[in-house]
């Protein structure tokens, strides 16, 4: 069942959890992913790449302007044009217009979170354009109509029987599920849209600062074709994607392949720094480059700065228990997992408008042990829970009952008499069921609705530890 | 006000906020002397060469060690025509001979440092296509069924047995891209133990900056073109070569 992206929150979460495929298909890759991480840190100094990477990019934001201002210097003096833009609306339209302007009817793009964030293919889409994902993940979801569910792997939902349907559907594949004659199919369709196609589109992994350069990670070598076969070049990149210098850029480069997918070094690290020149063979004519902002800075004046660290590696997805379980989808936004918990409310205009993500969590913590950049995703978490009372987004209810359980916790008289009630009601209740307590009424449905609810041990701690003394004094 | 300028001062305005969280008020860059080395490697050239080939061969690629430019010279022939047997064979058709199986789309050959190689290829019987403007669609359409290309590299690192292949004047970026085989030459003298330790004496010699600059589009590439996204399974050729092939030549000796 496909977990449907407009419905409500607890629904999504309902589709994904009835999905056995999903869940199949979501633990087999995480867990794969999670073991080449932690082999591939563990065989270098990972602790001391963790840091390293930190301070790097927390320089970086310290300087945030600064930066910026070096990167758009450097990349002008590159013969590149820097665009700048404040919301999604204007990302839109600067690449839209770049894209009529060249009559570039045909759009190729690599893999890009920020052009997800922008919903780019909608939008040249409804100019009339074609716009094809060159990504085999970004592709196989491009054909089913769905958007990606995984940072660094979009099709990590899907298991191979349903790609092989989506291919012999959409794109006529004789039936198989030889991965291989699978890529092959793929490869020569794509082939012939990079070779047709009048612009390239794609993200920006991190931009070099001191030399206006953009550099692109992947491992299929799409993202060498769309910024080298196509006239036009456009790179929309967040703006806190930076770094200062080249060997910060390396550095970053191999923190960023190691917690993603284990490698070493990813297959290909593509460093643009500007148009053909009179005299190259090859390479754009015009390279762009969107600065998007859409809420970061206001991310940064809401004190969620912490979170503008992330490098975009997938690693707390692969860690995270309810991602295992529900897979990207119910998280219901552009970005998923723990990251997406945190950035997907502190970029939107009002945080209640993903009131319910802040709890998508079980606050382990396995999330930040897996950060290149050691981001305390679950203090994060917290914090957006805690604007969400302060702005009076969080339900009514919970408010009031948080507010009793204060006030009983302050009172041992009144705890300890509501624990006595608690333990007969619930052994009666229990007694009369077959042991366990089967169903609770609204609000602690959502317990039994998956699980039994044991009854209250027919003694308190506390009686018991009173008793233990007595018997003790008396010998 | 520009969109520009709004969100710069935006930016400006937080960071001057008294009792902002993130990011801390003074924090230092990373200076070249602490920043880290990820993997290391020891060893002279040749354990060097050698850490090279494992790692590319844990990458899906393939490597020759070889001491001279002569021996240099007759393994790119050798390999040229065992990828042609390998082509025509697996086509199995009437028509496994075609014309353009013989094409290689290639840098200029001198760049190759091995002497004499063009002509030989030609003698062999290779055409060596090397494109002037691939935006123009005859010679576009010319290149677009070429099975092999070769290049040489900027550096190649044997921590990770990655190479660097640049992208401007007459070295074309399709020569290591679109076709399904790749071969690139690496002398001995751009071998380096570690990217940082290229970086390190770029930086040295007062030349990193500019140089990246001036290449328009660095590639660093380890290994073969490949994907996971089939639910795990790994397929390479995707859409950058399936095959690269290394051959690594002493020319230090000389
Ligand atoms: S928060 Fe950390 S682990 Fe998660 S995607 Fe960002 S950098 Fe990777």
């Amino acid at each position: 069942m496909q977990v449907d992206i407009h419905a409500p929150y607890k629904d999504r979460v309902n589709q994904a959890l009835s999905d056995p495929n999903l869940r199949v298909a979501v633990s087999k890759a995480t867990d794969r992913m999670t073991n080449a991480r932690l082999a591939s840190m563990g065989a270098v100094e990972g602790q001391l790449l963790r840091t390293q990477v930190r301070k790097m990019k927390e320089h970086v934001l310290s300087n945030w302007p600064d930066y910026l201002e070096q990167l758009e210097t450097n990349l002008t003096r590159n013969g590149c044009t820097v665009h700048w833009a404040g919301g999604i609306a204007d990302a839109q339209a600067i690449v839209k217009d770049i894209a009529l302007q060249n009559s570039a009817n045909l759009v190729v793009k690599a893999k890009s979170m920020a052009t997800e964030e922008i919903h780019l293919n909608h939008a040249l889409e409804q100019a009339g354009l074609r716009v094809v994902e060159t990504d085999l993940g970004e592709y196989i979801i491009q054909l089913a109509d769905e958007p990606p569910s995984h940072i660094v792997a979009p099709v990590i939902h899907k298991r191979l029987e349903e790609i092989a349907e989506v291919f012999q559907e959409k794109l006529d594949m004789p039936p198989t599920r030889e991965p291989t004659k699978m890529t092959s199919l793929a490869r020569a369709r794509l082939r012939e849209e990079f070779f047709a196609a009048g612009m390239g589109v794609s993200g920006c992994n991190f931009a070099i600062a001191e030399t206006g350069t953009i550099c692109i990670v992947t491992n299929e070598g799409n993202g060498r074709m769309v910024s080298s076969m196509p006239r036009v070049y456009v790179a929309v990149m967040g703006i806190e994607k930076l770094v200062p210098t080249v060997e910060d850029a390396f550095l970053q480069l191999q923190a960023l392949c190691r917690s993603a997918t284990g490698q070493q070094l990813t297959v290909y690290c593509s460093m643009t720094s500007g148009p053909r020149q009179q005299g190259d063979v090859d390479g754009p004519e015009q390279v762009h480059v969107v600065l998007l902002d859409n809420g970061r800075s206001r991310m940064l004046a809401r004190g969620y700065g912490e979170a503008l660290l992330c490098i975009r590696c997938g690693a707390c997805l692969n860690a995270c228990p309810v991602y295992q379980e529900i897979g990207g989808h119910a998280y219901g936004g552009t970005y998923n997992g723990p990251i997406g918990a945190v950035i997907s409310p502190a970029l939107a205009p009002e945080i209640a408008q993903f009131k319910e993500l802040p709890h998508a969590t079980s606050l382990c913590g396995a999330c930040r042990e897996a950060c290149p950049v050691k981001i305390d995703l679950p203090r994060l978490l917290l914090d957006l829970r805690s604007d969400l009372v302060q702005e009076g987004a969080s339900p009514k209810t919970e408010a009031w009952g948080i507010k009793s359980y204060a006030s009983l916790m302050n009172s041992r008289r009144m705890y300890e008499n509501l624990g006595k009630m608690a333990s007969i009601g619930s052994n009666l209740y229990a007694g009369m069921s077959g042991g366990n307590i089967k169903f609770m009424p609204p609000p602690l449905n959502g317990w039994t609705a998956y699980r039994d609810f044991a009854p209250f041990a027919p003694k308190s701690f506390r009686e018991w530890w009173r008793q233990r003394s007595k018997m003790r004094g008396q010998k | 006000m520009t969109v520009r300028d709004t969100i710069l001062s935006r930016l400006r305005e937080a960071l001057q906020q008294p009792h902002l969280p993130f990011p801390p008020a003074h924090s230092e860059p990373l200076t070249h002397t602490e920043r880290m080395t990820v993997t290391h490697v020891d060893g002279d050239i040749w354990a060097q060469a050698h850490r090279f080939a494992q790692e590319l061969h844990a990458v899906k690629g393939s490597c020759e060690l070889l001491e001279t430019v002569t021996e240099a010279r007759l393994s790119v022939v050798s390999r040229l025509q065992l990828w042609l047997e390998e082509e025509q064979a697996a086509r199995k058709t009437a028509d496994a001979e075609r014309p353009e199986d013989w094409d290689v789309l290639c840098w200029p050959l001198d760049q190759l440092q091995i002497e004499g190689l063009p002509l030989i290829l030609e003698e062999v019987g290779f055409k060596l296509i090397q494109p002037t403007d691939l935006h123009d669609p005859e010679q576009r359409e010319r290149i677009r069924y070429v099975r092999a290309g070769i290049t040489t590299v900027e550096a190649a690192f044997a921590s990770t047995g990655s190479f660097v292949v640049g992208g401007r004047g007459p070295n074309a970026r399709a020569a290591s891209l679109t076709p399904f085989r790749h071969l690139v030459v690496i002398p001995f003298s751009r071998l380096y133990a570690t990217g940082e330790d290229w970086l390190a004496q770029m930086r040295h010699a007062g030349k990193l900056d500019a140089y990246l600059r001036h290449s328009r589009n660095l590639s660093i590439i380890t290994g073969a073109s490949k994907s996971a996204d089939l639910e795990g399974n790994l397929t390479t050729g995707v859409h950058g070569p399936k095959v690269v092939h290394a051959i690594l030549f002493d020319d230090l000796q000389q």
